[in-house]
């Protein structure tokens, strides 16, 4: 492995993984990716966190509606040089941020109590271990961002060109017909 | 004319040009929003913001008149950033998260405005503010969280249509679209003419039957003539796989501009009635499904030699139906009676003003939409042919004063001037007074007062309707026209379905009154048969329906041939004012069933029978009431 590959981490937020799939929907890419770069920390890995020594690039999926995401979202910024937001949750907000309409407990009392498959007991989690939750934000609302790609999912297309401009040491240019919020 | 330079090229443009209206001309492109080409320029939204040399800030191009030997630039880096920071504070203003959206991905102007300048994300997020969506209309839904404020369907309400329903309460960020004084939109005074639809850029007014049917780009478009009246707008019709998914106003065209009215639009979609697939025989009293060959068979024996026929024909159907329809059963076979479901009432009277005249009396369209005095003579322009209505009450704003005068209750009423009582079958003789009072004055107030505004007028016009039409008498017409002579004002007459003045000129306008028939033939096509229609034929022995939907007439029939509907033939229209137009086909027909047109062919043949197909010579034949031409659409 040459030192000189740069080191790509990745995390999920408040986001439902469609990012990720879509980052494995480059397909048999994903060998030429990992030519080009050291994948660190992911979920499809098995590495928890960003290197202490830092990474080049960090990529962070879903948007940041709790103290947990918040802290997950600031420790990627701290450890990485190019913050990438993908996708339109960690953009804009995305389906996560239907909720800001409403409010936080108004969602809690849907889900836990009023949903229809709940028994009748419907109780509202509360644990000093559970995060807590806030307004739901874009990820560029929390800790700068240095390259947005927006999508729902983004395109594999666009991931692939995305990471093999980042790997040259490029900040892509996401327009035309590579810029789709859906 | 004035000369400016726009991004260094020099422009030569009309006195009164806007700095938008020079660059399109010289095929610059500015990004717009709430302007839109058939509105009166709004300057709302700053998204065609253009710098301009020695103005100490960016300006509107949409507004801006075109002054002598302006430097204008387009995009330049002040006017990008300009642009986008303007996107950036509409998408922060409401709930513009594409991905939930309607229009999302391609349908969007708002979208697409963002995507021309790049923007992979928004500055400012959103403020959360939610409004209640309105649901209550049932072809429209209106979500003032999509809105951006732009108001284009606020103009058209009010510059195109003359409505006024939609309005704005509250101001800057708290501004809401609302109808009338604030009511659900389905309880509001909207006439469902849907142009608001057709010209909101974003998701903000929702067409329901057509909601997630398909976008922009999974569409076909068929241009064709509307065939719901016999104003003769044009109208896109949408489809997708076979289906039909929309209906919106051609922009384009050059009477309607875009406008049509809810028969137009959204009543073609409301379609509930069964439809027919198979030809259908009667045996042993009850009707059993045959072939095409069984059935013409079956026509072919109970039609007989054409004595004491009478064949009858939907004035919806194209003019080259109607033309065979006619060539076939009066020419060819002699049928005692072959006329149109309509009778001829719409139209009778004034064919043969013409006739006598030798040449046409009855003006276009056009003349409707800029006038100072509208006299509308037995002619309730709300409840049908409603976009010559539509011309009319727009201009009551800027003074035109609007006279009706009719026998039975009419809506534009409420808009009216002056109303003037009218006894049915004394037309001639207020005509007549009305000659008088114009000539020398008269005793009732409201003739002097009608009288005056009509003399006064630069520029005035009556219109009247299928009522005057049935009532009037060929002294009521000629003093008509004596009138509108001596006042130089346009007359214009409506007439009924989409080709009545076609029938007319084929002569297809007799009374139908049965002397004891032995046999009808029924065109109906997609027409749905009168209550007086079902009773006249329910004492003639043998019943031939041509149609594509099951009624009381096809229910009663001994032979049913399933034919076509509006949208799976094409043909040719002639409007109330002499526009010959087309419809174009825009869904294939269920297999086994006939254009109309094929129908009649078939039958032809059947009884070894040459029709005439020339049914433009036909149709120029007689004297029309308004000159015909040919539009290209």
């Amino acid at each position: 492995m040459s030192e000189s590959k740069p080191k790509v981490a990745t995390d999920w937020l408040c986001g439902c993984a469609g990012c990720h799939m879509s980052i494995l929907d480059i397909d048999e890419r994903i060998l030429q990716v990992v030519e080009l770069v050291e994948l660190r920390s992911t979920p499809i890995t098995d590495l928890k966190e960003p290197d202490i020594e830092g990474v080049d690039v960090g990529i962070l999926e879903g948007s940041i509606n709790n103290t947990y995401n918040e802290e997950v979202a600031k420790r990627m910024r701290e450890r990485c040089k190019i913050l990438v937001a993908l996708g339109d949750c960690a953009v804009f907000g995305g389906v996560p941020a239907m909720r800001n309409f409403i409010g936080a407990d108004a969602a809690l009392k849907r889900a836990y109590i009023d949903a229809e498959s709940n028994d009748s007991e419907g109780k509202i989690p509360s644990s000093p271990e559970l995060a807590k939750m806030t307004h739901v934000r874009a990820v560029h609302e929390v800790v700068p961002v240095d390259l947005h790609i927006p999508g729902c999912p983004p395109d594999a297309d666009v991931i692939f060109y995305a990471l093999t401009e980042l790997a040259a040491g490029r900040i892509p240019e996401i327009k035309d017909e590579k810029l789709d919020w859906h | 004319m004035i000369t400016l330079t726009i991004d260094e090229k020099t422009i030569e443009v009309k006195e009164g040009s806007t700095v938008l209206e020079a660059a399109e001309a010289a095929d610059i492109y500015i990004p717009t929003l709430c302007h839109h080409p058939q509105l009166t320029p709004y300057g709302g939204c700053r998204m065609c913001m253009v710098e301009i040399e020695g103005a100490r800030t960016l300006q509107p191009s949409c507004t801006l008149p075109a002054v002598d030997g302006m430097v204008v630039r387009t995009n330049t880096e002040k006017v990008l950033n300009a642009r986008k920071f303007v996107l950036t504070l509409i998408f922060s203003e409401r709930n513009h998260f594409c991905m939930y959206c309607q229009v999302s991905d391609g349908d969007c102007e708002l979208q697409n405005r963002a995507y021309d300048e790049g923007m992979t994300h928004w500055d400012l997020q959103p403020n959360w503010q939610p409004y209640e969506v309105d649901a209550s209309h049932p072809y429209m839904v209106l979500d003032n969280n999509r809105c951006i404020l732009c108001r284009r369907c606020v103009r058209a309400c009010s510059e195109l249509v003359g409505n006024y329903t939609l309005g704005f309460e509250e101001r800057g960020a708290d501004s809401l679209l609302v109808a009338d004084y604030d009511v659900p939109l389905g309880e509001s005074s909207c006439i469902s003419c849907g142009t608001c639809v057709q010209i909101c850029p974003t998701g903000a007014i929702i067409d329901r039957q057509s909601a997630y049917q398909g976008k922009e780009t999974d569409v076909d478009h068929h241009v064709s003539v509307c065939t719901e009246c016999s104003v003769g707008c044009i109208r896109d019709v949408l489809t997708r796989d076979n289906r039909l998914v929309r209906i919106e106003g051609e922009w384009e065209a050059p009477l309607n501009n875009g406008l049509l009215c809810d028969q137009g639009r959204f009543l073609p979609l409301e379609e509930t009635r069964a439809r027919l697939l198979t030809p259908m025989v009667r045996k042993n009293g009850s009707l059993k499904a045959a072939t095409w060959d069984e059935a013409l068979q079956a026509v072919a024996i109970g039609l007989g030699k054409g004595q004491d026929l009478v064949a009858l024909a939907s004035t919806r159907l194209p003019i080259e139906d109607l033309s065979l329809f006619k060539s076939l059963f009066k020419d060819k076979l002699g049928a005692d009676l072959v006329t149109t479901l309509e009778e001829g009432a719409p139209t009778a009277a004034a064919a043969k003003m013409a006739d006598q005249l030798g040449e046409p009396f009855e003006s276009s369209l056009e003349e409707l939409k800029d006038n100072d005095v509208v006299l509308a003579l037995e002619i309730d322009l709300v409840d049908h042919h409603q976009v010559p209505g539509f011309f009319i009450k727009r201009q009551l704003l800027d003074g035109t004063q609007l006279f009706v005068a009719d026998s039975k209750s009419n809506h534009l009423a409420e808009k009216a001037t002056l109303t003037l009582d009218l006894k049915a079958g004394e037309e001639a003789q207020f005509l007549e007074s009305l000659t008088a009072a114009v000539e020398k004055g008269s005793e009732s107030a409201a003739l002097n007062k009608l009288a005056e505004s009509l003399k006064s007028a630069r520029k005035a016009c009556i219109v009247y309707g299928p009522t005057f039409i049935e009532n009037a008498d060929e002294m009521a017409l000629s003093s008509l026209i004596e009138l509108s002579e001596k006042l130089h004002c346009a007359l214009i007459g409506v007439k009924g379905n989409a080709n009545s003045m076609a029938a007319a000129q084929l002569e297809l306008e007799a009374p139908f009154k049965p002397n004891g028939h032995q046999s009808a033939f029924v065109l109906l096509g997609d027409e749905a048969p009168s209550q007086k229609l079902v009773k006249a034929l329910e004492n003639i022995p043998f019943v031939v329906a041509q149609a594509s939907y099951g009624s009381q007439v096809t229910g009663n029939a001994d032979v049913i041939l399933p034919v076509t509907t509006w949208a799976e033939q094409s043909g040719t229209y002639l409007s109330l004012d002499g526009r010959l137009q087309n419809a174009v086909k825009a869904l294939d027909a269920p297999e086994g069933v006939l254009s109309s047109q094929d129908a009649l062919q078939r039958i032809a043949e059947s009884l070894s029978l040459k029709p005439d197909l020339d049914w433009k010579a036909n149709l120029l034949k007689r004297v029309p009431t308004a000159p015909i031409r040919d539009i290209d659409n």
